[in-house]
């Protein structure tokens, strides 16, 4: 966990953490960060993150967006919501990771993340069937790693998906749904459309 | 409790597969401790931890709206639910909402597309809350005739059902964030044992353990660790995820760490249905366990 080094052939996007201030949830408390780190330090998987919340923040300051938005920090995030209750200055720092990494995926910086590939299979579940559909899901995530390694994942867990069919835990058969799916796409349709406008 | 009350469940997506126990089991013992629940109609997914990246912040918020209006429609002023990312999310939106009225108009403005509007000021609970400030610990206690004598649990509350909701108002100021004491109470008032276990609020790992979960195995593995040290036969968490996180992950710890643990992993709810003196399968949901407790099987009644 190195501390990235300005250096005048980076790029810095000054109007950044303004722009974070204003449109990412909690952004606006993110001026209240005195860096003391007790975000990162408390953080489960800190180990597993390039530089961890507390950086984050000092490298949104500094307008580094493209080092932030590209960042496995926002993508090892459990949402465990530790920092959020131990922050002595209630800067809610889960939720602004959140955000950025909502950010990340849809200005495309994170094509090749995996958990970007998660959150789209779980959204295509949730928008065309209403509900989450725990196998398609998995599975669609599996093969987005190509159909060898897609393969292979499936093989490894083979065990426990037919411990969890064993236990009754496993839907078979058509995924269940809701029944006004119609109406449940026109509402994020919609919501989608105010978002944009906004 | 005198009266009976009444509240809206959310039962959430885990409810249809990997959290049927938990579900089964909620349904089971909330009735007879005084409170009636009718379930949301035709609820739909409450965007989890990863709704916001897949399909955006105002959309994900749609999705818990939707829920809110529906659930508005049974007339009570109270929703339950017994997942802690349902609740997280459910809670989270519903207060946002009410606080906000643009947020409020905007969501609407998304609903009104299926008919829909959400113009009412419910509260949302999770089903630990409620045990504890609407049916209280005695009752429990009360009810548990078949006392689970000498079995040892290890309480783990994982983190979405305390955090970061369980000690503000809106939460209901039910537990503390480091140290809540709900869990362990639950099992003394069904007669086990609360084994020295210090790990109460850590983290398994969450839908990254799902995605990676080379990523997150030493962080069970530590749940296991203390687990097992303290003597527990048995783990007990609220938290569908958390369930099915450190159950299925056993195999993969063992053949990593090589350890040989096969901890039964359940819920306090199929805890308090056994010592209610309900139907092991049907109310407990017991058979659902891939890790199964034969010591706790041998308590239930029927």
């Amino acid at each position: 966990m190195t501390a990235p080094i300005p250096t005048s052939s980076r790029k810095y996007d000054l109007n950044f953490a303004r722009w974070v201030r204003d449109n990412v949830e909690g952004g606006n408390k993110m001026n209240m960060c005195m860096q003391c780190g007790a975000c990162s330090g408390s953080c489960p998987i800190g180990t597993e993150m390039k530089d961890g919340p507390r950086k984050i923040f000092m490298m949104v300051r500094a307008g580094m967006k493209e080092e932030v938005l590209d960042n496995s920090t926002l993508w090892n995030c459990t949402s465990c919501y530790r920092c959020v209750v131990r922050c002595p200055r209630g800067v809610p720092v889960t939720y602004i990771l959140q955000g950025l990494a909502a950010l990340s995926a849809k200005e495309g910086y994170a094509p090749k993340v995996s958990n970007n590939y998660f959150a789209k299979f779980f959204w295509m579940s949730t928008a065309k069937l209403g509900k989450t559909d725990e196998r398609l899901v998995t599975t669609a995530y599996f093969f987005s790693f190509g159909l060898v390694e897609g393969v292979k994942r499936s093989l490894a867990n083979l065990k426990i998906a037919f411990n969890m069919v064993k236990a009754g835990r496993m839907h078979i058969g058509l995924p269940h749904t809701i029944k006004d799916k119609k109406g449940l796409a026109a509402i994020l349709e919609k919501a989608k459309e105010i978002e944009e406008r906004s | 409790m005198s009266k009976k009350k009444k509240m809206t469940y959310y039962p959430g997506c885990s409810s249809e597969g990997s959290g049927r126990h938990l579900d089964e089991s909620i349904r089971a013992i909330l009735p007879d401790l005084g409170v009636d629940i009718v379930d949301i109609d035709d609820w739909n997914c409450c965007g989890a931890s990863v709704g916001h990246i897949g399909g955006g912040a105002l959309p994900n918020l749609a999705l818990t709206g939707r829920n809110l209006a529906k659930a508005q429609e049974r007339g009570n002023q109270d929703v339950v639910t017994g997942c802690a990312a349902c609740y997280l999310n459910t809670h989270a939106g519903n207060e946002k909402i009410k606080a906000d009225v643009k947020k409020r108009r905007v969501v609407n403005e998304a609903l009104a597309e299926a008919d829909l509007s959400y113009d009412d000021e419910l509260d949302v609970h999770h089903v630990m809350e409620v045990i504890v400030n609407d049916i209280g610990m005695e009752k429990v206690e009360e009810l548990s005739t078949n006392k689970l004598k000498g079995l040892k649990v290890a309480g783990w509350v994982g983190c979405q059902t305390v955090r970061p909701f369980a000690g503000t108002e809106a939460g209901g100021k039910y537990a503390t964030y480091e140290d809540p004491t709900f869990l362990d109470d639950i099992t003394k008032a069904v007669g086990a044992e609360v084994t020295d276990f210090s790990p109460k609020t850590n983290c398994c790992g969450g839908s990254v353990a799902v995605m990676k979960p080379e990523k997150t195995l030493h962080l069970m593995k530590t749940i296991l660790d203390a687990a097992v040290e303290s003597g527990a036969d048995v783990v007990s968490t609220p938290c569908p995820l958390c369930q099915t996180n450190l159950e299925m992950y056993q195999d993969a710890i063992n053949k990593e760490y090589g350890t040989d643990y096969n901890m039964p992993v359940v819920f306090p709810s199929q805890l308090i249905a056994v010592a209610m003196g309900m139907e092991k399968e049907k109310d407990a949901g017991l058979q659902r366990q891939t890790i199964r407790s034969q010591k706790l099987e041998d308590m239930a009644k029927k």
